[in-house]
């Protein structure tokens, strides 16, 4: 009997002491108190009582915690604000987010960076109205050299919800060695040149497109990702989504999914893929490079339309490339999609006046400047900083990333995905439902009904 | 003479042949093939990591590196706190498998000992907590421990293991159930009370049961990944998956495969050497305990 006393006494023992010793691991810098600083004030700030704590929350990845390094410099000129930098993988950014907030630690400071975009914590009411603090603090976006169109971006109903800080475009790069090997001449990064249209740039596709029984010797002409897939029939002119949307904070009032303007615009891609066989089915891509790889970057493509974060690995890739306009597709006003993320400040935050502190701080031309190369090539949305950005590209002239850049903003509009509530469900079922068309194992009229069904169901939610 | 005698009736004592049976030739070509077949991705796994950027992004891609990036190994640890991390996770998972082990033990130990009113009610609401999705008590159960001040701290990630798992309970509580009654009253005879014959007789003869639920149990924990990443804020203190999702994190950069591929097989070293182990000790400690 006293041996079992004892036994049990060592198991609470040892249990209690591995407890005492976990604990101890946070020791005094136990973020649990940082957290406690960041949302319950001054209480454990110690002898400074009016220093604060405001959280960044960011994707853990090195093109976005390189703001880390900026705090330093930033605690400096505001001794009494303390930055931290919360992080999770891009997979559990929202996950992460949402319980940090039921959880009463809300962050101060974000972007959309996970699936969900601005629409979605919009209408989820997340979001700090930054309308009176932009006065209050005189706040000019002109001081920071941002186009005052981006600027509208984030705001509803004449309230400002966000502020731009980096902007990718809709881009193409080319690969100039299929290029030289075909001998053909570059495309143009002059968005003005009315002969460079999509039925050009499928011709030139034709010339550089071998589809041989032998995987290696494949290679197709273009790449057509432009946006996400329920923004493409945009590209022809063909509108989905009803014009309130982009006034109320993205709720559509009717869609458009089933119409034959929308169902003829997503023809003309898949055209590419079973008529003119110059772009790769999915499986294709998919065998070369991989799950979410791009079959450019493997050197098989000879034109990749997509975002202007391609060009980020480009210092890598093992072929030259060289960047060009968007072809004209029949829409006189967008040729590009803009991804514009703007800083938020969530509505829960204890500290905005810090956060916007350090917003406006992370926008200034000197910071924009150097979170260029700290980031490994993040656009900014400041136009003089911007000039940076441009050259920071090996072997790819800045001149012609540059009207490409003033292109895409001229003819751009910002992603459906920023704008649209709920847009996490509807792009994943976007991603299902036209799969069988992208195999070739349904119409387009097959599946447009449904996608329209399926989308006002989502929008309802 | 005698000589060649001698060797003219050596194949008179030579072993017949041994008979070649097709069916086991199939077999042993057919699991061979099949081996290979799994080793595969392992193979890939481990020649990735030894390429180049640059030969990684190759189309088709190479099947042995062109030129060995022994410096791959030591890349891994400039780029993630790689040593930091592992240690995080080895400290993690060796605590929740032994509080795994020591709680769901005790808890099954009951269950397959004790026939008292409502034993089956309790252990079926036991196991219905295992039908809950982890998504359904996360934002509960971080309030509940950002209330006990444990955010970013290991607390989180190992104290839930000392209070059982339904699953490992079932497990131990189905083995515990196949020990002989007699053995527990000789025990009881030579005066052990319930907690010694747990620890003196149902554990030392539930040796392959204990080392599934190990296995188990740091597996779960070594590849857990949401876990950490909602309580652990501190970069110190992040574990081996948390490290390696960041990898893949960026939507914008091409991930560095052949690094990640360096974490994986460093990653795999501690759970095949805990299967090998445990398989090991767990096996000899039931022949020695005399019971088949």
């Amino acid at each position: 009997m006293n041996k079992n006393r004892k036994t049990l006494v060592t198991l609470i023992a040892a249990t209690t002491l591995i407890v005492t010793t976990l604990s101890g691991c946070s020791g005094g810098k136990s973020v649990g108190n940082i957290a406690g600083e960041a949302n319950g004030g001054t209480a454990n700030s110690g002898s400074n009582s009016e220093q604060v704590t405001i959280t960044h929350y960011t994707i853990d990845s090195e093109d976005r915690t390189f703001i880390e390094k900026l705090i330093p410099e930033f605690e400096k000129e505001h001794p009494n604000i303390k930055v931290k930098v919360e992080k999770a993988p891009y997979e559990q950014f929202d996950s992460k987010l949402q319980t940090l907030i039921a959880g009463g630690k809300s962050p101060d400071v974000t972007s959309h960076y996970g699936y969900g975009g601005f629409a979605e914590y919009y209408n989820k009411d997340m979001l700090f109205d930054m309308t009176d603090l932009i006065k209050e603090e005189g706040f000019k976006s002109s001081d920071y050299n941002i186009p005052d169109d981006l600027m509208k971006i984030y705001t509803v109903k004449d309230r400002t919800y966000g502020i731009p800080v980096n902007m990718y475009v809709t881009l193409m790069l080319y690969n100039k060695d299929m290029f030289d090997a075909a001998q053909l001449s570059y495309p143009p990064s002059d968005y003005e040149d009315k002969n460079w249209t999509f039925a050009a740039m499928v011709e030139e596709a034709k010339k550089m497109t071998v589809v041989s029984d032998n995987i290696a010797k494949t290679q197709y002409g273009v790449d057509f990702t432009w946006a996400e897939r329920d923004m493409r029939p945009l590209y022809f002119g063909a509108e989905p989504y009803s014009e309130d949307t982009w006034t109320n904070g993205g709720v559509p009032s009717e869609t458009h999914f089933d119409s034959p303007e929308v169902i003829a615009a997503y023809q003309k891609l898949f055209d590419l893929i079973f008529k003119d066989k110059v772009s790769p089915n999915s499986e294709w891509s998919k065998s070369v490079a991989g799950q979410n790889g791009d079959p450019f970057v493997a050197g098989k493509i000879g034109m990749s339309i997509g975002g202007s974060w391609n060009l980020a690995g480009a210092n890598d890739f093992p072929f030259k490339i060289g960047v060009a306009a968007v072809p004209w597709g029949g829409n006189d006003q967008v040729r590009s999609t803009l991804y514009v993320d703007p800083l938020l400040i969530l509505k829960d935050s204890k500290h905005p006046k810090e956060a916007f502190e350090w917003i406006k701080y992370l926008l200034t031309t000197d910071v924009q400047e150097k979170s260029i190369e700290l980031s490994g090539g993040n656009p900014p949305v400041n136009t003089e900083a911007a000039e940076v950005y441009y050259k920071h590209f090996e072997g790819i002239d800045p001149a012609d990333v540059k009207k490409v850049y003033e292109g895409a903003i001229k003819y751009g509009y910002e992603s459906y995905n920023h704008l649209i509530t709920n847009y996490s469900q509807i792009n994943d079922m976007f991603i299902n439902e036209m799969q069988p068309v992208e195999t070739g194992h349904k119409t387009l009229e097959e599946v447009m009904p449904v996608i329209q069904k399926k989308v006002t169901e989502i929008i309802k939610r | 003479m005698s000589i060649l005698k001698a060797t003219s009736s050596r194949p008179s004592v030579s072993r017949p042949r041994p008979k070649v049976e097709p069916v086991k030739v199939f077999s042993f070509i057919t699991l061979v093939v099949t081996t290979f077949l799994m080793l595969l991705p392992l193979f890939f796994m481990v020649s990735t990591s030894l390429k180049s950027k640059r030969e990684m992004l190759k189309f088709p891609p190479t099947f042995l590196p062109e030129s060995w990036q022994w410096s791959n190994y030591k890349d891994i640890f400039d780029t993630l706190q790689f040593g930091t991390m592992y240690m995080n996770s080895l400290i993690i998972a060796g605590l929740s498998v032994f509080g795994t082990l020591l709680s769901s033990a005790l808890v099954a130990y009951g269950f397959a000992r004790y026939r008292g009113k409502g034993n089956q009610f309790w252990f079926i609401l036991l196991l219905s907590t295992m039908m809950l999705p982890y998504p359904a008590i996360m934002i509960p159960q971080f309030v509940l421990f950002s209330k006990m001040n444990w955010i970013d701290t290991f607390l989180p990630l190992v104290v839930p293991a000392f209070f059982g798992s339904a699953y490992n309970i079932f497990l131990l509580r189905q083995f515990f159930t196949t020990l002989p009654d007699e053995l527990f009253d000789a025990g009881r005879i030579d005066g052990c009370g319930e907690l010694r014959m747990w620890r003196t007789i149902a554990l030392p003869l539930s040796g392959p049961a204990l080392a599934t639920v190990a296995i188990f149990a740091f597996i779960y924990s070594w590849n857990d990944l949401l876990t950490p990443v909602l309580y652990l804020s501190s970069s110190e203190k992040f574990t081996l998956p948390v490290g390696m999702a960041s990898l893949t994190s960026s939507r914008f950069r091409i991930p560095p495969w052949h690094l990640l591929m360096v974490a994986s097989v460093l990653a795999m070293v501690p759970i095949v050497t805990l299967f090998a182990v445990a398989q090991k000790q767990f096996v000899e400690g039931i022949v020695l305990t005399g019971i088949k």
